[in-house]
């Protein structure tokens, strides 16, 4: 079981997605906070620290990049790895995440194993 | 919404009906029927989600019951009830993969009552729909809203003149040909 005790904030509008992740990451030991937006995660990520952030982009007031950017701002979160989990794959739109800072992109869906894989892999 | 209802011929208002704001009436209906079936549709995936987590927190529950028994029980019945859970496991996997899919359809659906609702609203502004730059305008709107593969490829074959029905086609080509539950790609920066 990889990364026991460890936090992920996971924000995603759709409350189906968050069930989604949060199941699979509590079953390898995480413990997940979960936010409805990116206000909502900025609100946690201010006050509270994550080892890593699983943001969706396209969300009510404040999107995955914006959230991506101000994480960075933060002294907490400028090191914290940052996946973007979300329907789009242009590559403008990914390169416009690689310049906000983000860690890396995954396109949903995502199969359970391959994210806890590519998870354990950016904590290390 | 700017259209007239298709009857409004019928109770005195004949002088305000015209041909745009029946399609933009026809499309509003469009979009309307879509959601209501999206709200039908989205009650019944959260209780099958309810459903899901209930399963697969009993799963886990009986898994970790499992590496308490006693050892003597345990010497007998674990390798069984490990393959058990294993196969429950992979079950589970399969549907996490499967319910992402229909958040992926509330969302490509979601893009299309857009475009209808705006579409609708377009071709009541007839200073607007007589101008091919207003036209490539709305296109470019439309464009936007598809971040998918699927659909900005169904778009940009539509665009560039394919018929619905070769779009189809190539729709139900490329799905048959992905493998079931194909996932999304992963890139680290």
């Amino acid at each position: 079981m990889a990364g026991a005790a460890q936090v992920i904030l996971a924000v995603d509008d759709s409350a189906s997605m968050r069930q989604m992740v949060r199941y699979t990451l509590e079953g390898a030991g995480y413990k997940v906070i979960q936010a409805a937006d990116g206000v909502e995660a900025l609100e946690f990520a201010r006050s509270g620290l994550a080892d890593l952030v699983l943001t969706d982009v396209n969300m009510p007031r404040m999107d995955g990049l914006t959230l991506v950017r101000e994480l960075r701002a933060l002294q907490t979160y400028k090191h914290t790895p940052v996946l973007v989990l979300t329907t789009e794959s242009g590559q403008e739109t990914k390169q416009r995440g690689k310049q906000a800072g983000a860690t890396g992109w995954i396109v949903k869906p995502f199969n359970p194993e391959q994210l806890l894989n590519t998870i354990a892999r950016v904590l290390q | 919404m700017l259209a007239q209802p298709i009857d409004s011929q019928d109770n005195g208002a004949s002088d305000t009906w015209t041909p745009e704001q029946q399609i933009a009436h026809m499309l509003d209906l469009c979009e309307a029927q879509m959601e209501s079936a999206l709200s039908e549709s989205d009650l019944a995936v959260e209780s099958l989600i309810k459903a899901f987590t209930g399963l697969a927190d009993t799963t886990r529950s009986v898994s970790e019951l499992a590496e308490k028994l006693p050892p003597e029980i345990k010497e007998v019945a674990i390798n069984g009830l490990n393959q058990q859970v294993d196969t429950i496991s992979k079950q589970m996997a399969a549907a996490i993969v499967a319910f992402q899919f229909y958040d992926k359809l509330s969302q490509r659906l979601g893009h299309v009552r857009y475009s209808l609702t705006t579409l609708a609203m377009f071709v009541c502004d007839r200073a607007q729909t007589s101008q091919k730059d207003q036209w490539r305008r709305l296109f470019t709107t439309l464009k936007r809203l598809y971040r998918t593969e699927e659909e900005r490829k169904i778009f940009q074959m539509m665009v560039e003149g394919a018929s619905a029905e070769e779009a189809r086609a190539y729709v139900q080509q490329t799905t048959q040909t992905l493998p079931p539950a194909a996932t999304g790609d992963i890139e680290l920066f």
